[in-house]
């Protein structure tokens, strides 16, 4: 079936079938492979994307849902790379394979925008979602105080 | 040691399209376009501008050996820090040996500890023939000339060259046979704690990992695999895949699973069938419509318990020893004892659970094999694939990626067979095969099972005088494993007893290296000397300081030796980091773990509040001693990031097996830590003078379980022995 989607403000047509996850369409169809494969199944948070400004689960949400909305990956996030989310990661060394953080950004941008000045639990809270298996959690949650400050 | 020589011309730009990933570019490129790009020597390459780009031979999954390799050598090239970056480079075995020194062979924390010496020449080198390429065109002598901030300076005529300008003149310079190097004093860039050169990729989303690849006319493979270990394909049924839209092709994986012999290296490859589709997406829905039946086997008749009764079972055979100091008899000597404690630990398989799931995009030719994916030991690939392929290996070419995870899995070639195997088959097609988060969780290979067996003795005058360790374990490395002799034993007692038996014939799953190896197991040996310290009524710290003895080394793995008074110092470090003495309220707790690990010690302090049954970690403290600190932020990371792994496998870890078959499939049941559950970790480097660096990316792995429990011990007087601590109540 042929959709169109608007991913980072550029318009594209894809056909595939209507059960098809968004991740795999961003990845395979569209060619934007900064949105990672964990899982699968909405566990680990690695396919975080933006669905008209809120954090999803992109494997989790098909094709289908997205006509007609605003979707933003990590490419999109900033014109420049100079987000405070990701000045205050490099500032911070925080990732060190770097596979989960995409997702971690854009998880922790939903956040800010929701909650611009969020409290220690409140970070904890909203970023349970996304693991990371090197275990940079301490990194990341110091990054994001950093940037909401 | 050997002069190398450096090669001239680059081995990088060959015949044909070959695609290279440079971060310089941001954006995947060939190599053959970079018009103007000199190397200079094997691990430098400098672009017209001067930007200068490492290149990375070992692999990179996220120990940070990227960048603290690159520091290492532009150390001595006066870089200026900000026009460096890193490049992985098209594997090159001939180029790039595994000689303890410049290979692309990537584990046992080995990487700086190898490359220090040989990254610190090749900068100088490159150093001397920049230099001599100025001094040439100024007619100055050379030794007049030095480098400077990226450049190449005159002063007395103040004159001033950059790289990117001497750069193709310095590639033709003799190549010099001596080079000075900095003192440890003089060095600038060693010992800073750099961001990751690889994080402005990672940020954007722009770095490519195996799983990233994107080849033109590319089709997609996901194989499903005989759910039991060593169980056969008996007959598929594939007309419901076939009739799903976008799948290709399906046949079976049997010729290539088995076709690999351990001695060396084992890896597994499951019988299955693999199905072939357009995208990701059909694959899994052909997998998911194929009927398969199949033989599973002997080992379906066993689950996890059985495993474990077996193990257990040979753990309390005394056969002869591996290994011994002193009476190899010692704990039964009825003249001496005066009480024997005796406890099974047992550090159970655990899933690897790399973020990016296994996968490998392989493209085979008639003549030649291109070949995509994250791996520790590409030359074990280009091995493999030469046996199967019928090839010489030099037509084996191996991208070299960074990877969402290596930890000992990527390792193993196996995943990289199976893809070259699926794109022979499937009509010489490139095809990107892979695991679903399923398959890894239920289909793969594991930490090997280590159950640890002790017994100690003490004498009338209270003295521990003998130390008994079994050690039953499935496959490591070998069939049967050679060394080492004796346990990880940091403490001076007079009688050590080692034995090992290993189960690798019986294991339900197949082991493999998971990053600490056989530490794991092997540092739970810390709670028995933990329940040796509680029964004497002494201090768990004052007690393993009364055992090292000042000026003696310990044997640590394979003959490595660590001072006492490193260890010493280390734990010193911790205890006082951590307030180890300080009062401590009803229901908390503290526990230490002590870790030689090849030539760094660590020492850990856990701290816990156990209330109601629950258990909150608290904090753990970690004092590190790995010598020379290449980039402190980084080390502090691969030292977190271990914990963190650590406690995982301690809650949640292992791997239950019902008739056979892995139980665990997913995330939800195969947990790992997140961060609402993530302790605070304060990391401490013992600092000094150290000359030489060590390695530090699985010493921490070891540590966080043993000191746990200590800390459960020490809050609640519950000891337990067996991981995962999920199932098991914290109430006496």
């Amino acid at each position: 079936m042929k959709y169109q989607l608007t991913v980072n403000g550029t318009r594209h047509a894809v056909d595939v079938d209507a059960d098809m996850p968004l991740l795999w369409v961003i990845r395979d169809f569209v060619g934007l492979t900064g949105t990672k494969f964990g899982c699968g199944l909405g566990l680990c948070g690695a396919c975080t994307v933006h669905l008209d400004g809120i954090a999803i689960r992109s494997c989790s949400v098909p094709v289908s849902a997205a006509a007609g909305k605003a979707l933003t990956t990590i490419e999109g996030l900033s014109p420049d790379g100079q987000h405070p989310l990701q000045r205050a990661w490099e500032e911070g060394d925080v990732p060190q394979c770097g596979y989960c953080q995409a997702g971690q950004i854009m998880q922790a941008a939903s956040l800010l925008r929701e909650k611009p000045k969020p409290t220690d639990a409140e970070i904890d809270d909203a970023m349970a979602g996304n693991l990371c298996r090197c275990g940079t959690y301490q990194r990341i949650h110091r990054a994001i105080r950093k940037a909401s400050e | 040691m050997k002069r190398r020589e450096f090669l001239r011309d680059s081995l990088l730009v060959s015949g044909g399209l070959t695609l290279g990933f440079s971060v310089v570019a941001n954006e995947v490129r060939t190599s053959a376009a970079a018009a103007g790009i000199t190397p200079i020597g094997d691990f430098l390459r400098i672009t017209p501008a001067g930007d200068v780009l490492f290149q990375v031979v070992k692999h990179e999954g996220g120990q940070g050996v990227a960048t603290a390799l690159a520091q290492i050598l532009c150390e001595e090239l006066a870089a200026d820090w900000s026009r460096v970056h890193v490049e992985f480079p098209m594997a090159d075995m001939a180029r790039w040996q595994n000689d303890r020194n410049g290979g692309h062979d990537t584990g046992g924390s080995c990487t700086i500890t190898y490359q220090y010496d040989l990254l610190r020449k090749a900068g100088a080198t490159a150093r001397e023939m920049l230099v001599a390429a100025a001094a040439k065109q100024w007619g100055v002598p050379a030794a007049t000339c030095r480098v400077e901030n990226h450049a190449v300076v005159h002063a007395a005529s103040a004159r001033r060259s950059g790289f990117g300008e001497l750069a193709s003149l310095a590639s033709q310079m003799p190549v010099p046979a001596d080079v000075a190097l900095k003192s440890d004093k003089q060095q600038t860039l060693i010992g800073q704690g750099k961001a990751a050169k690889i994080i402005p990729d990672i940020t954007s989303g722009r770095l490519k990992y195996g799983i990233d690849t994107q080849v033109p006319g590319m089709m997609y493979a996901l194989i499903a695999r005989c759910p039991v270990f060593k169980g056969r394909l008996r007959r598929f049924d594939a007309s419901k895949a076939l009739a799903v839209k976008g799948v290709r092709k399906v046949f079976a994986m049997t010729p290539v699973a088995g076709h690999h012999e351990p001695p060396y290296m084992p890896h597994d490859i499951r019988d299955g069938v693999a199905v072939v589709a357009d995208s990701f997406w059909a694959a899994r829905k052909g997998r998911d419509a194929l009927q398969i039946e199949w033989d599973e086997g002997e080992k379906a008749r066993f689950s996890s318990e059985d495993f474990a009764r077996l193990a257990a079972d040979r753990a309390r055979e005394r056969k002869d020893p591996t290994g011994f100091i002193g009476d190899d008899n010692a704990v039964n000597d009825l003249t001496r004892v005066r009480k024997t404690l005796r406890a099974s630990y047992i550090y159970p398989h655990q899933v690897h659970s790399c973020m990016e799931p296994l996968n490998c995009t392989a493209f085979v030719r008639k003549d030649d094999c291109e070949v995509w994916c994250g791996s520790q030991a590409p030359n074990l690939i280009v091995g493999e694939l030469a046996k199967l392929l019928k090839l010489p290996p030099e037509q084996i070419r191996v991208h070299l990626l960074p990877s969402g995870g290596g930890f000992g899995r990527r390792y193993y070639p196996d995943f990289a067979v199976e893809a070259a195997f699926i794109s022979r088959e499937a009509g010489n097609v490139p095809v990107k095969m892979m695991w679903t988060r399923e398959d890894d969780q239920t289909v793969n290979l594991a930490h090997h099972y280590q159950h640890m067996e002790y017994q100690t003795a003490i004498d009338g005058a209270n003295k521990l005088f003998a130390w008994y360790e079994k050690e039953i374990r499935t496959y490591t490395w070998g069939s049967h494993y050679a060394g080492p002799e004796l346990p990880q034993m940091a403490y001076d007692i007079p009688n050590i007893r080692y034995d090992f038996e290993e189960l690798n014939d019986e294991e339900l799953v197949q082991s493999c290296a998971w990053r600490g190896v056989v530490s794991h197991g092997r540092s739970l040996s810390e709670c028995f000397v933990d329940e040796i310290a509680a029964e004497l009524k002494r201090d768990p710290l004052e007690f393993r300081l009364s055992l090292l003895t000042r000026g003696r080394d310990a044997v640590v793995s394979e003959g490595g030796r660590i001072s006492s008074d490193r260890m010493t110092r280390v734990l010193a470090l911790a205890a006082e980091k951590a307030g180890w003495g300080g009062e401590l309220a009803a229901g908390r707790g503290r526990g230490i773990c002590l870790s030689p690990y090849g030539n760094t010690c660590v020492a850990a302090i856990a701290e816990v509040t156990v209330k109601d049954g629950a258990l909150r970690i608290d904090r753990v403290t970690v004092a590190v001693d790995c010598g020379r600190l290449i980039n402190p932020s980084g080390a502090a990371n691969q030292i977190e990031g271990g914990i963190v792994w650590s406690l995982t496998g301690l809650l949640y870890g292992g791997l239950p097996i019902r008739n056979g078959r892995a139980v665990n499939r997913t995330f939800a049941e195969n947990k790992l830590l997140r961060m609402n559950e993530c302790p605070k970790i304060d990391v401490h480097f013992v600092g000094g003078d150290a000359e030489r660096p060590w390695g530090i990316g699985e010493v921490s792995t070891p540590v966080g379980a043993p000191a746990v429990l200590n800390a459960i011990f020490s809050a609640t007087g519950k000891r337990l022995r067996t991981l995962p601590i999920e199932g098991q109540s914290l109430t006496s």
